[in-house]
């Protein structure tokens, strides 16, 4: 130990040795542990700061592609084309209509259900009817002789709700039952009857349209032609061929524009609404249904050429009549995936199918999830989604009870007992195009007319009537400027950096490097044990030595030679405790033997000093 | 100098050098800094020194200057922005809608009335006869059947104020035909709206007589209120609308506005405006704030509230209705009815689950254009704003309006702005160590703290408080010109050093350390379609029970949605840490001086020993002086002196460790022969 002390190259443990007094002994002990503790803390702490990200944020000016615009009409079908499926619902929804809200002032003390059992061989209102509830704890249990128990009453209770109706004091909601357990059953009811026929309407429309394969869908909702009156990109005329039809369930038929399908993503040329993508779109506001959408429009996604548009959940509206401005900003985000922070590069590592055969969004696991969780425990699949392989969406023809089981699971979903959200993880790199939106009125007053008539020329003969300003809508949508802003994460450190690091805070405190931890290790760990083992050793020697006294005593003193030329390697180790061994021994002679330099920088130096050493401290050893 | 338990080893508990000479070369010998060794121990080589102490100075030198220029940079405490994606769940943040229909309070209905007749003299006044018409249509249907006598009265005011306005017609026509100087006329409209003020004194007192008759057939309370208010408060008519004109540039432009001055009537100023109609608005805003700062502090509000019925027609949040949990209702006097859902944020009804507008809160509002206060505020529709839980929403500053007629769909996405704060940049979590007292009980925003820095500043200069903002705690009270009848002035005066960084607000309200923004994009479709106008309406009509005639421009459907869970974090972090400090201090070190902390204790030990070694040698000498010197410290004096000679000469060879070998060695052997 001593000689370690005395020869390494860490300060303060010198010092240990050296110093004369007591007091200076230990104060010097004290100082150089605290010394040992403070590398260890800030060494623990740079170790925890290694998985840190920084992040560059880079500003580019460049050709941008431009993104894929999706245009969708709101109202999904035509109206007069969906006559003939819809007619019975209407019918139904309409005779509703008139009970709540027509002539029937005087009779809203009496609750009803609307159903009108006998007049209609409908099955609509049979399966699930609107009611009017008056008073819902009391009356929740008298409907249907008493058969129903509120289980999700305390959710959708009437009472709970802000925005209680008027004084007319009754709501208007749906009850759906479990078909299996007719006891088991939930009423849902809605801040306005509004919402609640939406809804209502909404559900049974649903289950009509997943009885109608996808061709003839196709046809009954928009053509390219119907949509879309003008176009112009980057200054040029573009037409139909630009656009890809894509059949959405809930919008009918949405056009992309760019969707790169055949291989060209398109771009622009420079920024400025001049530049981008300018369509006229005609909204045939006459032939919207009535009870499935409420606002006339068009509905517009930017995304990336394989992202899928979720329309539905953050498409923009665009107002008729006017003419809208879509300024884009392009942002691209990269995240540092797994040890830095949990998100996934391709899905692949998701359990969930990506039903959608587009590319990794968080989105569209949810969706993917959900629809999954759908098809297991209903048995079929949800209209809004993509059906998964060898499933097909629900109707009530097949599956008597999806609805009540969709209504339970979705509230399981959005209480997150489904685990979809723990399971799905977000994409780790991701495109991003913020819009800014401007409205203006469009047609002008003095330019309405001529361009009324102009339009209705370039529709052709297909029109019969002229062309109204309210079922037109002008949409622009153009880079503000051609700056990509990428922000990436990169690690903010290295494993150079935390060498780097760690090798300051040695040199700080005890100016010790790698080798000098080497030196620690041997010395504590290697030579004290060897230390150990001598001191067994020669016990061990002793005891044999008493026993075997008649016998050979040679033996033991062989193997030891073996045993230190067997080691060789390990024989800079073994010299230390001989050295101890010797230092222990009265040796006045000591002195003149050539000694190591002290503290010496240069560890092959200490080395040699070693090799020099080592010879006669084995002799000495043997002595 | 105790002898040791243990050992056999006789051990002082400090022991001190005999001699500087032997304290040095102790030091020198077994230092560790670099460069000493050769500087010291190389003794009597002068070439060799002084080229030890040249690269030791030099190595000093660019040690000192790295130090300097790394804690210059630490001390500057400088931080990078690092960006992180968030995507949990998270709450829906608050919304407040307000109707834009403030409530006219029964209390001061009067004045109010009273006022708007004011606004439509001026009118008058200023721009003829036939702008003011329907200012008086709307009054006249407005005031009650006792009022009708006031409006036959008015019509009679009108006439006189008609004849006036022909005079001033006139006056105005001369000026421009004879380029009297605009004092002139000043001192022509003087004297109309001295006549003026004339004619609206006795309209006063024909009111003052309605007044009574309409007090004694209110109730006892609100009389004895009324009373106690309106007897000491009077509408002011020394603050009314001019045209103001000056030559500028070569040309006339007139503009519009209201003179205020100071207590005595001094040190006045024309607050003007280019545009008349800012004029009118921000006249009316004056007396409508002297007005409204009658009312008393607490107002019973829920006697006047409005159920949130009457507003919200429909309210659903991720497809179900909104529960009552978290709702606050208040009233603004200018944005009318507001009601904030989602408040405090702590119902877990309120996460957002998924983004997209199924997801997301829908409503749908009464934007009806009642015509509760003509010239408070222009605009028609509904104001909406979007904010962090716990906040005051200050409406004036954040919200947006939404059209009539229209769904408008608001996408929103959140980014955060954590900052450092310390020593980092100046920021506070939730007011904590901020000079200015927050008048709001809600959490700390700049804003609040702004207004209320405002508030304390019109307390102490102009003594009373700005009505918009509330009181702090005590008896302050908010202004009108009954009481101070220069507050205008000094308010106005105090707003403008706001404005220019004058007053010490900014400096004292610093940035919240963590904060929410949200980002707005929104898209808007024409709400009910033609087709579905028909059952929507006759849906709402009825539910609500009320028959008017309901058309689409009195509907608004919004729905708020966020467009993504993601959330940018804005973080600031040192970009040196006390960690990395050190760790670069310690790279240097090791660089240039192969020295550590504990090399400079060694020095320090070493400057003890001098200071305590030269302590002793003055004592001896001292004790010296008085008498013989003790045999046995002489002789231990005597002895190590010889072996550092010895040694120095050794080391005199060339090779510097050879001392410190030799004397290393004969240290060890003498340790050895102690033991």
């Amino acid at each position: 130990m001593r000689w370690y002390c005395l020869n390494t190259n860490t300060h303060g443990c010198r010092r240990i040795v050296v110093s004369r007094g007591r007091l200076r002994r230990l104060l010097w002990i004290l100082l150089t542990l605290s010394a040992v503790g403070l590398i260890l803390w800030q060494c623990a702490e740079l170790l925890m700061n290694y998985y840190s990200a920084s992040v560059s944020v880079t500003v580019q000016f460049q050709k941008l592609p431009f993104p894929a615009v999706t245009i969708c009409n709101i109202n999904p079908y035509k109206y007069s084309a969906m006559k003939e499926y819809l007619s019975e619902l209407d019918k139904e929804t309409k005779k509703a209509l008139e009970t709540f809200y027509g002539f029937s002032e005087g009779k809203s003390k009496v609750r009803r259900s609307v159903d009108d059992w006998n007049s209609t061989g409908s099955d609509f209102f049979q399966q699930i009817p609107l009611l009017k509830v008056e008073d819902f704890p009391r009356t929740a249990t008298d409907l249907h002789s008493g058969q129903k128990r509120k289980i999700e009453g305390s959710v959708f209770h009437k009472d709970s709700s802000i925005v209680n109706s008027g004084d007319s004091n009754d709501i208007i909601g749906f009850q759906l039952c479990d078909a299996n357990n007719s006891s088991e059953c939930a009423l849902y009811t809605f801040s306005s009857g509004v919402n609640a026929i939406q809804e209502w309407y909404k559900l049974h429309y649903m289950n009509i349209m997943a009885q109608i394969p996808l061709e003839t869908k196709e046809k009954l909702s928009y053509s390219a032609e119907d949509l879309i009156l003008t176009c112009f990109f980057d200054g040029l005329s573009c037409d139909k061929r630009h656009f890809t039809r894509f059949h959405h369930p809930l919008h009918g038929n949405c056009y992309t524009f760019n969707s790169g399908e055949n291989g060209t993503i398109l771009s622009t040329s420079t920024g400025g609404s001049e530049y981008g993508l300018q369509v006229v779109l005609y909204i045939d506001e006459a032939d919207y249904n009535p009870f499935l959408v409420t606002s006339t429009g068009a509905k517009i996604i930017v995304h990336d050429q394989n992202e899928y548009p979720f329309i539905e959940d953050i498409g923009t509206e665009i107002e008729t009549a006017a003419a809208t401005s879509i300024g884009m900003h392009f942002t691209q985000s990269r995240k540092l995936s797994k040890p830095y922070s949990d998100c996934t590069e391709t899905g692949d590592d998701i359990p969930v199918e990506n039903l959608y055969n587009k590319s990794y969004s968080l989105q569209i696991c949810l969706h993917s999830c959900f629809q999954k969780a759908m098809v297991d425990s209903c048995g079929c699949a949800q209209y809004a989604q993509p059906l998964p392989a060898g499933a097909e969406y629900c109707n009530y023809k097949k599956n008597p009870n999806w609805m009540y089981c969709y209504y339970r699971l979705h509230e399981k979903f959005v209480k997150e007992q489904l685990g979809c959200q723990q399971i799905c993880k977000d994409a780790c790199s991701f495109k991003e195009w913020a819009l800014t939106t401007s409205i203006a009125q469009w047609p002008s007053i003095v330019s309405e007319d001529w361009m009324l008539r102009v339009l209705s020329w370039d529709k052709g003969q297909k029109l019969n009537k002229k062309l109204n300003k309210t079922d037109l809508a002008n949409l622009m949508v153009f880079y503000k400027d051609l700056n990509e802003r990428f922000i990436s994460e990169n690690p903010a450190n290295t494993l150079v950096i935390l060498l780097s690091n760690f090798g300051g805070q040695l040199g700080l405190w005890m100016s010790c490097s790698v080798v000098c931890v080497i030196e620690i290790v041997e010395v504590f760990f290697i030579d004290s044990l060897s230390i150990v083992m001598r001191r067994q050793w020669q016990k061990a020697k002793k005891w044999w030595n008493g026993r075997q006294r008649r016998s050979s005593g040679k033996a033991p003193q062989a193997s030891d030679v073996e045993r230190q030329g067997h080691d060789n390697p390990v024989c800079i180790d073994e010299d230390l405790p001989t050295f101890t061994t010797a230092l222990r021994l009265p040796l006045p002679q000591d002195s003149p033997l050539p000694r190591t330099p002290p503290p010496n920088y240069s560890t092959l130096r200490l080395e040699t000093a070693f090799a020099e050493q080592l010879p006669d401290t084995l002799e000495l050893g043997q002595h | 100098m105790e002898p040791s338990q243990g050992e056999a080893q006789q051990e002082g508990l400090i022991e001190f050098y005999g001699s500087f000479r032997e304290m040095f070369e102790f030091f020198c010998k077994n230092t560790t800094i670099h460069g000493t060794i050769r500087l010291v121990c190389s003794g009597s080589n002068r070439m060799k020194t002084a080229f030890w102490t040249l690269l030791l100075l030099a190595s000093f030198g660019m040690l000192y200057w790295q130090f300097g220029l790394m804690f210059r940079q630490f001390w500057a405490y400088p931080v990078v922005l690092t960006m992180s994606m968030h995507s949990e769940p998270k709450m829906f943040p608050a919304v407040t809608v307000c109707n834009l229909h403030p409530y006219r309070f029964e209390l001061v209905s009067e004045h109010l009335e009273q006022l708007d007749r004011m606004a439509a003299e001026s009118i008058t006044f200023l721009y003829g006869i036939n702008a003011s018409a329907w200012l008086f249509r709307v009054n006249a249907s407005k005031i009650h059947g006792n009022n009708r006598k006031i409006h036959g009265n008015n019509e009679k005011t009108r006439d006189k104020d008609r004849k006036i306005h022909e005079n001033d017609r006139k006056i105005r026509i001369k000026d421009r035909k004879i380029h009297i100087k605009d004092r002139k006329i000043h001192f022509n409209t003087r004297k109309i709206r001295r006549s003026d003020r004339k004619i609206q004194e006795r309209d006063r007192k024909i009111q003052e007589r309605d007044r009574k008759i309409q007090e004694s057939n209110r109730k006892i309370h609100a009389q004895a209120l009324a009373k106690l208010n309106s007897s000491s408060f009077k509408l002011s008519h020394n603050f009314s609308l001019l045209r103001v004109s000056d030559l500028r540039a070569g040309r006339k432009h007139s503009s519009v506005g209201f003179r205020l001055c100071n207590s005595t009537g001094g040190n006045c100023f024309y607050k003007t405006f280019s545009s008349g109609m800012d004029a009118i608005l921000e006249w009316y805003r004056f007396h409508y704030m002297n007005i409204m700062s009658q009312l008393p502090a607490i107002i019973n509000i829920s006697q006047h509230e409005e159920p949130i019925e009457d507003v919200v027609y429909s309210c659903q949040y991720n497809g179900e209705p909104c529960r009552p949990s978290d709702y606050d209702h208040f009233h603004h006097p200018v944005f009318g009815s507001c009601y904030t859902l989602n408040s405090k944020g702590t119902d877990p009804f309120w996460t957002a689950t998924k983004p997209g507008i199924p997801y997301g809160l829908s409503l749908i509002l009464r934007a009806e254009q009642k015509e509760h206060i003509p010239l408070l505020s222009t605009a028609a529709g509904v104001k909406v704003m979007i904010h962090s839980h716990n906040q005051t929403p200050f409406l004036e500053h954040e919200g947006f309006h939404i059209r009539p007629g229209i769904a408008t769909t608001i996408g929103i996405q959140q980014d955060e702005v954590n900052r450092l704060g310390g020593n980092y940049g100046k920021c506070t979590t939730n007011g904590a160590g901020v000079a200015v007292e927050l008048l709001y009980n809600s959490s700390y925003t700049l804003q609040a703290c702004l207004h209320s820095c405002f508030q304390r500043w019109m307390l102490r200069e102009c003594g009373c408080g700005y009505s918009r903002y509330p009181l702090p705690a005590g008896r302050a009270r908010h202004c009108d010109y009954g009481a101070h009848p220069a507050w205008g002035h000094c308010f106005y005066q105090l707003y403008r050093r706001l404005r220019s960084h004058r007053l010490d607000c900014f400096q004292q309200c610093p940035k919240p350390c963590r904060e929410s923004l949200y980002k707005v994009s929104a898209g808007t479709a024409k709400w009910p379609s033609a087709k579905s106008q028909d059952w929507v309406l006759q849906a709402l009509r009825h539910q609500n029970g009320y028959n008017s005639s309901s058309s689409r421009k009195e509907l608004a459907k919004v729905s708020i949605f966020y467009r993504q869970l993601r959330s940018q974090a804005l973080n600031e972090a040192p970009l040196l840490s006390e960690n990395l400090l050190l760790s670069s201090m310690g790279s240097q070190w090791s660089l240039w001086f192969g020295s550590s902390v504990l090399s400079v204790l060694e020095v320090l030990e070493l400057l003890a020993d001098a200071l305590v070694l030269a302590l002793l040698c003055c004592f001896r000498r001292l004790r010296a002086r008085e008498r013989p010197p003790a045999p046995e410290s002489s002789g231990e004096r005597q002895e190590e002196p010889r072996e550092g000679q010895q040694g120095a000469r050794g080391s005199g060879m060339g090779l510097p460790q050879h001392p410190e070998l030799e004397l290393e060695g004969f240290q060890s052997s003498r340790e050895l022969g102690q033991e």
